[in-house]
């Protein structure tokens, strides 16, 4: 009798654990409706673990509700998402252990200490962190006794990226990181986000800019009115574009204005 | 018990981090412990005028006698009278009754004092008084005839079978302070409780913090207890420093024992602080939260007896007032501070805060956002 309950529980954190699960992040036909205007339209995708995945698309694309769903703050009224094999919408409290969410703005109270908000966060999740030496792996060490109002953009950013993974999340969701961001701000930023892949956290991004998600993302999914018009790899996508005929005005540039910036400015981060 | 201390532990470094965000914001140390005790100076200054009916009256001595002199000092001895020395003539006096500065001006006649062939001094003195201040006439004009009746006495021996003399019972009674004091510690509870979360929460919305915290695995009770534990540490403080201001400067005689009445006064706070989490935790934003609050607050403070005593009101009232949250909040602050009550005698008042906690708090759960 204890056996099987034992196995039971076993089983049970085995699945809770999700070790099995093929991807990181499963959507199937996720539909999303508000009133009459359907900002979801039953789209399906996977995030394959250790990958940076971008999901691009104009402005009310749907692109926040998607990643809000998958994040447990907003409820799903069609399809199925699952996290590491986890339902999201059957054990959302599970899900909130495995991942780390990035707001779009910083969303820290004022007053507080980077210390403070480190120690507050991991109290969440019911731990406790250095969180010096959290601020010393990004840089911040010493801004440890600041408040966050008084970092600058860049610093923001890397502070909410550390605040964010203060559990050791498995997969990252970050809502258009680099918005807002000086060149500097946003080169350090990307290498940031290299760096926290290459720790095995997998990312989930939305973005406006076509040239980071070509730059940063293994694979994209762009999306448009609720649906996932294109997914693949940029190279393949950019391949297809090709292969349908597309032809660019053919001038080889051999820099561009960024290139120019950051020649004259340094790739050193400001703050 | 590994898992209890675990559930505790966000509770324990939110309401930390909370406290300690209290005393470096600036706004909020204005808000939470200053601005009480600027009321406490205000309400201070007018009640604690006490020992007694006084009456502001202007002396207006025609007369030349010695008699009519020491009259004057006399007058001018007593506790009874504030003579305004400024108001010299009956038409000064007159101008500040008109504006309310007078109760009455007091005129002794020029003829006042003399004896007039006899073998003791006689006179009328006049009292002058404005349609306002008719009742202070009255009971100025029945002191000064049991003045006179004290004078006459010593000049003409008069046989007075039927005499009163008053004792007084009580060592002390409640000064009008007192009773204030009960309303303004009132009225802090309501600003800690309801104010506070109901311009905090749309706020930390609007930034997205609570947006933040809902991504992680944050309990909405374990956010709700480390608030409320914030909160009353901080209320605690406040009214700390009300009390010392209050017995040190307006003297208050507080009559219970103030380690109950502390306690008591934690529970009203979080009591009331479910109010405030229900109104704050439900808007969206401030233009939600604050109109609502003010609804809810307003008549509450009047018909709780926060400033105004209860039995002033129509008894239909006060039947309906005897059950809003914040009724057994006040009336119980009050038993303990100035009746001198123990907890174990405030059964009622403790028994309606504990129903309203349970009714508040779930609805407060209900209804809360977490953006």
């Amino acid at each position: 009798m204890f056996c099987v309950k034992l196995l039971n529980t076993l089983t049970e954190k085995w699945y809770l654990m999700g070790s099995m699960a093929k991807h990181m992040v499963e959507v199937r036909n996720l539909t999303k409706k508000y009133d009459d205007k359907v900002a979801v339209n039953g789209i399906s995708f996977e995030v394959n673990k250790g990958e940076i995945f971008g999901i691009l698309g104009p402005n009310g694309a749907g692109k926040t509700t998607t990643l809000e769903m998958i994040e447990t703050i907003r409820d799903i009224d069609g399809g199925t998402i699952t996290v590491d094999g986890v339902d999201v919408a059957k054990h959302p409290q599970e899900v909130k252990y495995i991942i780390g969410v990035q707001p779009q703005s910083p969303a820290f109270m004022d007053k507080v200490k980077l210390t403070e908000h480190l120690e507050q966060l991991a109290s969440a999740y019911g731990s406790r962190v250095n969180a010096k030496q959290l601020l010393d792996e990004v840089g911040l060490t010493e801004k440890a006794n600041a408040y966050v109002e008084n970092l600058s953009g860049g610093q923001k950013q890397r502070f909410s990226i550390v605040a964010s993974l203060v559990h050791q999340p498995q997969v990252f969701f970050m809502d258009e990181p680099t918005t807002g961001l000086d060149p500097q701000a946003r080169r350090n930023l990307w290498d940031l986000i290299r760096e926290t892949r290459d720790k095995g956290v997998t990312i989930l991004l939305t973005t406006h800019y076509l040239e980071e998600a070509e730059m940063l993302c293994d694979r994209v999914a762009i999306m448009d009115n609720g649906n996932i018009i294109a997914l693949d790899t940029p190279k393949n996508l950019i391949k297809q574009l090709l292969a349908r005929g597309f032809k660019k005005t053919q001038h080889v540039e051999q820099a561009n204005l960024e290139d120019v910036f950051i020649d004259l400015t340094g790739k050193e981060l400001r703050d | 018990m590994q898992s209890i201390k675990k559930a505790f532990l966000p509770v324990f470094i939110f309401a930390r981090t909370g406290m300690r965000r209290s005393f470096r914001d600036k706004t909020a140390l204005f808000f939470v412990f200053l601005f009480p005790l600027i009321f406490l100076f205000i309400f201070g200054g007018i009640f604690s005028k006490t020992g007694g009916v006084t009456f502001k009256v202007a002396l207006v001595n025609q007369s030349n006698s010695d008699f009519s002199r020491q009259f004057v000092k006399q007058l001018e001895s007593n506790k009874v009278f504030k003579v305004d020395a400024a108001a010299g003539s009956l038409d000064q006096a007159k101008e500040k009754m008109s504006r309310g500065q007078l109760d009455a001006a007091i005129v002794l006649p020029s003829d006042f004092g003399v004896p007039k062939g006899q073998a003791y001094p006689r006179g009328q003195a006049k009292v002058y008084y404005t349609q306002n201040s008719q009742s202070a006439a009255q009971t100025l004009t029945s002191v000064l005839d049991a003045v006179f009746v004290g004078v006459n006495g010593k000049f003409v021996k008069v046989d007075t079978p039927f005499t009163v003399t008053s004792e007084q019972l009580n060592t002390r009674s409640l000064k009008p302070f007192d009773y204030t004091f009960s309303g303004l510690l009132g009225f802090s509870i309501i600003g800690l409780g309801i104010f506070g979360p109901v311009n905090v929460f749309p706020e930390l919305k609007k930034q997205g913090v609570l947006r933040r915290l809902h991504t992680t695995p944050l309990k909405v009770w374990q956010y709700f207890i480390a608030n409320i534990l914030t909160q009353a540490g901080v209320g605690i403080i406040s009214i700390l420093l009300q009390f010392i201001v209050a017995m040190t400067v307006f003297h208050l005689h507080l009559a219970g024992n103030i380690f109950e009445l502390a306690l008591f006064i934690v529970l009203g706070i979080v009591t009331i602080f479910g109010v405030g989490m229900a109104i704050g935790g439900w808007a969206k934003d401030v233009n939600q939260a604050a109109p609502l609050s003010n609804i809810v607050v307003f008549p509450m403070i009047f018909l709780s007896g926060t400033f105004f005593p209860r039995y002033l009101m129509p008894t239909w009232l006060q039947k309906v007032s005897n059950f809003l949250p914040l009724t057994p909040v006040i009336d119980g602050v009050r038993l303990i501070a100035t009746e001198g009550k123990h907890l174990t005698a405030l059964g009622p008042q403790l028994g309606l805060m504990l129903a309203w906690t349970i009714v508040i708090y779930f609805i407060a759960f209900r209804v809360f956002r977490w953006e």
